[in-house]
Formats: C-alpha cells, structure tokens, sequence
C-alpha cells in the first residue's frame, strides 16, 4: 500500500519537476539566443501604432508566409502606443530581468554565505553586530526598501543589483549561519583540528562546501522572488529606464491602454512573469526534496 | 528441549518476508519454556527483532508472515484475528521496548498506567488494579510506590522510568516477556540494576523471557538458553554456557616493561588539577565538567579512564590534545607545557598527540572518499610528497587490517567498525606518541569491538604506542590497558593497575562499577553473587554538586564527615591511589 502510494507521488513529482527544469531551461535560452530570435529592434519603433496581434487561428498560415514567401513578420503579439513589437520586447526583456536576477542574488550569495561562515565559526561582539544589522535590515518591507534605495542611488541596473543584494544577503547569511553552528560540533572539524590543519584552512576546506547546500537550494527560489522584485521596481517607475525592454515597465505602459480595450501590451509581458517565476519555484522545491533535508 | 507441558510457546516453520526482497526469517523453529529466559542473539540485520515482534504476531510495515505457526497456550496467534490477538498481547505475552519514556505515556501518572492495562485484561475493579499498580512498582523496588504511582513520566529519572516499564509489562501475570535491547545506550550501573529487577521479577512471577541483545555479557549473566539467528536462520540453539565459552576470553599483560619505564624516566604525560567547567547559557550557573584531575602516562603505557556519563571523561581527552582550553591546572607532555604553546607549536606538537572519536561516521567528511581524508594529513604536515603518500597511506591502513579498496569509498558506505579502524589509520598516519582514543567501540557492534581492541594490542607491541582508552565498557578496558583511570563526577576517585582494580576495587564507586560489570562468562554470573555493591538514588547534577564527596549522599558507609569535607586522592598502596577519607574502615560498618 504505502510502497505504491510513494510511487504515485514520486511519478506526479516527476512531472512537476520536468515542467519547471522545462521553463527554466527556456527562460535562459531566451535571454541567451534573443538578438538573433526577436524579429524586430525592440527599441526601435515601427509605424504599427496599437496593432492588436492577430488571431490565433492565423498564426500557422503567417508563419508559413513568413517562411515560405519573405513577407515582413507579423507583430506576433501586437505593437504598443509607441509602436514598439510586443514579442520582440517580450523576449528579449528575458534578458534583462534575468540579468539583474541572477547578479543580485550572485552577489548576495558571495556576501551572505561568507559573512555566514565568519559569524558561525568566530561568534563575538563583531559577528553579533552583523546579525543584528542583518535582522534590521531583513524586517522592512523588501520592496519599499529597494525602492528607497534605488531612488537614493539613482536609476540604473547596476544600482537595481546592488540594492537587492543587500537585501537577499540575510537570507543567505542565515541559512549559512544555521548550518555552520551545526557543523562545528561535527567530530571531523575537531578530527581535522587535531590533524593539524589551519583554522582557515577548516573553513575552506570542511565548512564551506558542506554549509552551502541550502543556500543552493534557497538561490533557485529567490531568483524567482528576484524577478518580481525587478519587475515591480519597474512597474512603480524604480527600475531600469525605459525603452530598455523590461516586463515590469512594459506592463507598466500598457497599463493605460488597458482602459481603451489594449490589453495585449501588458497581457504577454505578465505571462512572462508568471511562468518564469513559477519556473524557478519549482526548481527550487525540487532541489530541497531532492537535496535538502 | 524443553519438556512439552512446560512449553509457553513454540514457534514451527516460521518465516517474514519484506516485500519483494529476500526472506528476512526462514523457517524458524524454536520452543520457549516456562519460566525461561532466553537470548535471542545475531549481528545486526540477522532478523532478531523481526523474530521478536513476529512471536507477538507483530510485524514491521511492510514485512509479512509468509509460513509457519506460532503455538502459544494452545492457540496459533498466526491464525487468531486482530481482536482475539489482542486480549492475548499485554495479557499473557508483554513487550519491552527500547526507549522507556516514549514507550509510557507522557499525560497519564504511571500508577494509572498500569491499572489501566490491568483493568482492560483482567476485568478488574478500578481499586484492585490501583493497589495491584502498586504492589508492582513495589516489587520492582521503587521507593515509596504509593506516591510514585502518582508521578507522570517526567518527574521519574531513566532509570526509574524503565522500573515502571517492566511493572507494566508484568502487572498481568504475562506468561511470556519479550525485552527488545532494552539497556542500550545505558550506563552499566543503571543496566546492571534494570537486569536484574527484570531477573529477579520474572523469576518470583514465573514468566518466560525473551531477551534480544547483542551483549556476550548480558547474555552470560542473566540468560539460560541462546538462541543465535544468521541471516534469518536460527544458527545456533545452546545453553549460555556453552555459547559464551565458545567466544573470547580477557586476558590480563604483565607490566613489567612499563614497571621498567616508570622507574627510570618522567611521564609522557602528566596532568595536574585539572579543571574545565561550561557557562550554562542564559545563567550565571556552570557545569563542572572535570573538578581536579591529576593523571600521569608513561611512554608504551596504557591507560583506561572509566566512568559513567557525564563523568567528563571526553571533556578530559579532549583537554589533552587542547581541544578544549583548560579552566586550571597544568598539561605536559613530553615536558612542554601545553598552555603556554598555540598556533604553528600546537599544531606541530598534536603531530605526536592523536584522537579517535566515538563516532566514526561523524569523524569524516561526508563528502570526501577515504583516500582524500587520509591524504590531507599527509599535505599538511608535508609528511611525504605525493609520490610517498600512496605508500604511507597503505602501510597505515595495513596496521588495522583493512583492505586498500575503501580508497575510493566515501564513509557512508563503509561499516562503522572498517571506518573506525580508518580513523585509528588517520591517527597513525602522524606517526604519533600517544592516542587519546574517546569511546572508540560504543557505537560498534560487539565483533567489532573486538577487532578494534585486538588492533590496539597489536599496536602497542608492534609500535610501543601509548595510549588512553576512555570507554564506559569495562570489557575493553579490563583487556587492553595496563592501568585504570576511574571517574565519578570529574574526579578521579580511584587509579591503580588492571588487576588491582578490577580485583581488589577499593573506593565505593569503583565497587559498584566493577560489581555492575557483566563479565562474559557464565561461570561467574552478577545474579548469583552475593556481594553486590549498589549504589542508592541518582547521580547528583553536575550543576550543583554537594560540598563534601560527591558520593556520600549515595555511599552506604558515609558518615557526617564525608558530607562536609572535600576528599582527596592518596596513596592506598604503590601506584594505587583512593579519594576516599574512609579507606580501610568499611569492615567496620560491616561487622556493627
């Protein structure tokens, strides 16, 4: 009974995880391949203004025209009020959003996991400080910070990282932490001790490869989290600066089209979002099944 | 075997399957008879506690009976249905299991407990079953039961707990026990006195017993017949004396060589006043871990330190190689001053001093295979270039008899006896002096213990290695170590060679210790023994530990002075040291 039971689940687990290795293996083929798969400059404007995209049921006998004939592509998805291609700025804000993503949690992970080991391994007056610093830092609102700070440091991505960073490191420096505390009263830090080796050389050697898994595991999850957060700054006009291709500020400026009946501006970037975020979601559940305890 | 009126159970072509695997019991015979106490032995994943639960018509999730019949009081339990099985489960055959206070439940008093279960199979009235509770914890030699009856589980200490436990299981009159490993992970003294309450129980109720161990000494002292199962087949079927006198023997060295040492040359090693107490966090309270230890080891010597837990044994091992910073007193080995010495010194210096752990998949990176473990010493120390280091590691690893092969393995996939004889490797690997060796047998099974300690014999001859062997099994130590460190509460309260110790215990404790040993052999069995030392109530808490000797509130030739003045180790004879003020004065309490 339980055996099958566990079969069941794992067989639906399957499934679930190959949906999200699928849409995350996408999303970075996207931001990879985009110039030479959008069809059209996504800054630069067409004379389409508010082209609506067309049916459904004509996109297989456009795609062969494409192909076949050499006709000029069609707006896949539409063109907004300035006359931009909507798939073109879908795909290729791919790019963006992932960049800043991945480099705000790189860098958070690098912060967090080595001020983690620091505070885990040597616990005093300096280490307590940072703690608490990080607690500080980790009980405002994430998005209002991020929107402060950026509007502080000025508008661009470099800033947008940075900000994030700053407020993924906690997480990061928490779950090192735990660990950390945990692997310290191991017997083979004590043996390595006794064999000699260096107490940097433990730390290196012994903490960090065996402390980082979690944080692994969190990364994949808060990438998602970053995603969101870089699309919202946008949204709210704290983010990258248009016409750079970003999902937040395209919903943003289709937003007040929505009103005149326009919605396929802002619909296909919102998509974006959802399925990418719910990607790396899952990826991140799989991974703590699979390797997490 | 036993006589066909007599037999409570017997069980006939029994065999449990775990789906789709291989048969975990095959075909199992075996007859248990009245009032019997029976061994059930074998290495772990030979089936003993299927068989044990399966004789209870239990069986794990998953397992299935696919053969045979259990005959118990003219019923087959295989073929009685769940709600027949029962009213015979906790009636007429009990269980024992491992951990007490999970087995009890933590919301009702214990007294109510018992009265339940009685009530439930004897049809009794709720105030015959109240005094049966209690007459029951009387007869397994609580205090005061009619107040304890009353206790819920948390306020009894483990030892009580387990007390309770075999009350309950025997409040029916059950024909037949069933005690699954019940004193593992216990200190001898607590185990010794749980034995024998279950002993003595089971011999004035009548009951049969089955006793699942892996304990060659529990095994000698307190069973009739064992039973050893091999991989689902009853392997062997004898008396306890026979099967015991088929295993190993101790063996007792002469110290002359070391007698030798001692005379002409300063300690290896010499501790003195030692101390190391740890702040209890979020009070201002700490515990002594180790209150004044002064010891001294010879080169080629070896030593065992003993103690129940929270004897600071390990906190002392560790001091030694400055693992842990003392509080007080005063390390030297080899004449260097281990407090005034740090960084590169230290590390250069520990060369000579090793430690092996209690637990060795604890004691090796997880992630790393065998072969990266032993070769990042070797770096270190710059010991041999890479080219030697394959040698080196080979010549270590054929010191402990274990094949080149767990090269490329990690430590999960090696046993816990193969891995701690890598660790034992690792320590040679330094070619050091001295090796402090912290429980190295606890977790292992008993055939392991054996190869450990015949390895360290062997070390000792083939390399004059001196070691410590902190251990709380009084077997390992009685047969590897020329001399014995006894502990109680962070003191040492007695030292003296093997014999000596072993033979002629002098202070209290080492009394109780020593008496509480299972010696595994049959001819000298603890129940039959008239000159038992138990010691009365619990170990003090180390937090608030009394003014005068820390035994004197359980000793029974304590006086008024004990109470108040500190005690002091002295000379009792040469080379045989007593903290105890009353030395020589016992006999007198014994003939008032």
């Amino acid at each position: 009974m339980s055996n099958t039971g566990n079969r069941d689940e794992s067989a639906a687990f399957g499934v679930l995880a190959w949906i999200g290795v699928g849409i995350v293996s996408c999303a970075v083929f996207l931001a990879i391949f985009s110039p030479w798969l959008i069809p059209y400059d996504p800054t630069q404007a067409t004379e389409n203004v508010s082209m609506p995209p067309p049916p459904l049921s004509a996109w297989p006998s456009l795609f062969w025209q494409t192909i076949a004939n050499g006709s000029p592509t069609p707006h896949w998805f539409g063109t907004d009020a300035s006359g931009l291609d909507v798939f073109s700025r879908t795909i290729e804000a791919t790019r963006t959003d992932l960049i800043i993503a991945l480099s705000a949690n790189i860098v958070s992970v690098i912060i967090g996991v080595s001020l983690g080991v620091i505070s885990g391994y040597f616990r005093n007056i300096w280490t307590e400080t940072l703690l608490r610093t990080a607690d500080l830092l980790q009980s405002f609102p994430v998005f209002i910070t991020a929107m402060i700070l950026v509007a502080l440091a000025g508008r661009s991505w470099v800033n947008i990282v940075l900000a994030m960073s700053l407020l993924y490191a906690p997480i990061y420096l928490r779950l090192t932490r735990t660990e950390v505390l945990a692997l310290r009263e191991r017997s083979f830090i004590e043996a390595a001790r006794a064999l000699g080796k260096t107490e940097l050389g433990i730390a290196r050697h012994h903490i960090l490869p065996n402390a980082i898994g979690p944080s692994l595991i969190q990364f994949s999850v808060t990438i998602g989290f970053a995603i969101l957060l870089t699309a919202g700054l946008s949204f709210v006009g704290a983010g990258v600066r248009p016409p750079t291709p970003e999902w937040g500020s395209m919903i943003a400026t289709g937003a007040t089209q929505l009103v005149l009946g326009d919605w396929w501006p802002s619909l296909f970037p919102g998509i974006a979002i959802s399925v990418t975020v719910f990607g790396f979601a899952v990826c991140g559940h799989v991974l703590e099944k699979r390797y997490g305890r | 075997m036993a006589d066909n009126k007599n037999t409570v159970l017997s069980a006939r072509g029994l065999s449990v399957q775990y789906a789709a695997e291989n048969p975990t019991l095959t075909d199992i015979n075996l007859d248990i008879a009245a009032g019997e106490i029976v061994g059930l032995t074998g290495s772990s994943g030979s089936g003993k506690s299927t068989l044990a639960y399966a004789l209870l018509g239990l069986t794990r999730r998953g397992a299935q009976v696919t053969g045979g019949k259990i005959d118990f009081d003219g019923h087959d339990l295989l073929a009685l249905s769940d709600e027949e099985l029962e009213r015979v489960r906790g009636r007429d055959i009990a269980l024992i299991v491992q951990n007490p206070r999970s087995a009890l439940h933590p919301m009702y008093q214990v007294g109510r407990q018992i009265s339940r279960v009685y009530q439930a199979h004897k049809d009794s009235g709720r105030t015959e079953a109240q005094q049966r509770a209690i007459e029951m914890l009387r007869l397994v030699g609580i205090n005061d039961p009619e107040r304890r009856s009353d206790a819920f589980v948390h306020e009894l200490s483990g030892g009580m707990a387990q007390r309770v436990l075999i009350a309950l299981a025997l409040s029916t009159n059950p024909k037949l026990l069933i005690a699954d490993e019940p004193t593992s992970g216990l200190d001898v003294t607590v185990q010794a006195q749980f034995l024998d309450t279950m002993w003595e129980t089971s011999r004035e109720t009548g009951t049969a017993m089955v006793l699942v161990t892996q304990e060659p000494g529990i095994l000698a002292n307190y069973c009739d017949r064992v039973i050893e199962l091999d991989a689902g087949h009853v392997a062997k079927d004898v008396s306890a004396s026979a099967f015991i006198s088929a295993s190993t023997k101790r063996s007792t060295q002469s110290p002359s060589a070391v007698e030798r040492e001692r005379q002409n040359h300063e300690p290896l090693l010499r501790v003195e006043g030692l101390r190391k107490t740890f702040p209890l966090r979020g009070t201002k309270k700490v515990v002594q871990a180790v209150d004044d230890v002064s010891l001294s080891l010879f080169a080629g010597e070896s030593v065992g330190l003993v103690g129940e837990s929270g004897s600071g044994k390990s906190t002392v091992g560790r001091c030694l190689l400055k693992l842990l910073e003392a509080d007080a007193g005063k390390i030297t080995f080899d004449g260097q001053d281990l407090a005034a010495i740090g960084g590169h010194t230290l590390r250069k210096l520990r060369q000579r001093i090793q430690i092996v752990q209690q637990d060795p998949y604890d004691s090796f990176d997880p992630r790393w295979s065998i072969e990266k473990s032993l070769l990042d010493p070797l770096v270190i120390h710059k010991i041999a270039s890479p080219a030697e280091a394959r040698g080196v590691i080979e010549e270590s690893l054929s010191r402990v008899s274990v094949e080149f092969s767990v090269l490329s393995r990690r430590p999960r996939d090696l046993s816990a006896g193969v891995l701690q004889r890598i660790a034992i490797a690792r320590a040679l690997l330094m070619k050091p002096d001295f090796l402090v060796l912290d429980e190295p047998t606890s977790m292992l099974a008993p055939q392991d213990r054996h190869v450990i300690l015949d390895v360290l014999k062997r070390l000792r001859t083939e390399l004059g290695l001196s070691y410590l062997l902190i251990s709380h099994d009084l077997t390992s130590v009685a047969s590897a170590c020329d001399r014995v460190v006894v502990m109680y509460l962070g003191q040492v309260v007695e030292v003296g060679p093997t014999v000596d110790i072993f033979e002629k215990p002098i202070h209290p404790y080492t009394k109780a210790l020593i008496g509480a040993h299972l010696e595994e052999n049959p001819e000298t069995r603890r129940v039959e023994r008239l000159d038992r030392v138990d010691l009365e109530g619990e170990i003090p808490s180390p937090i608030d530990l009394p003014v005068g000797c820390y035994l004197a509130t359980r000793c029974a030739h304590a006086t008024d002075a004990c109470h108040k003045e500190r005690q002091s180790l002295s000379p009792f004879s040469s080379h045989h040291d007593v903290r105890c003020m009353r030395v020589g004065q016992f006999e007198l309490d014994e003939a008032s």
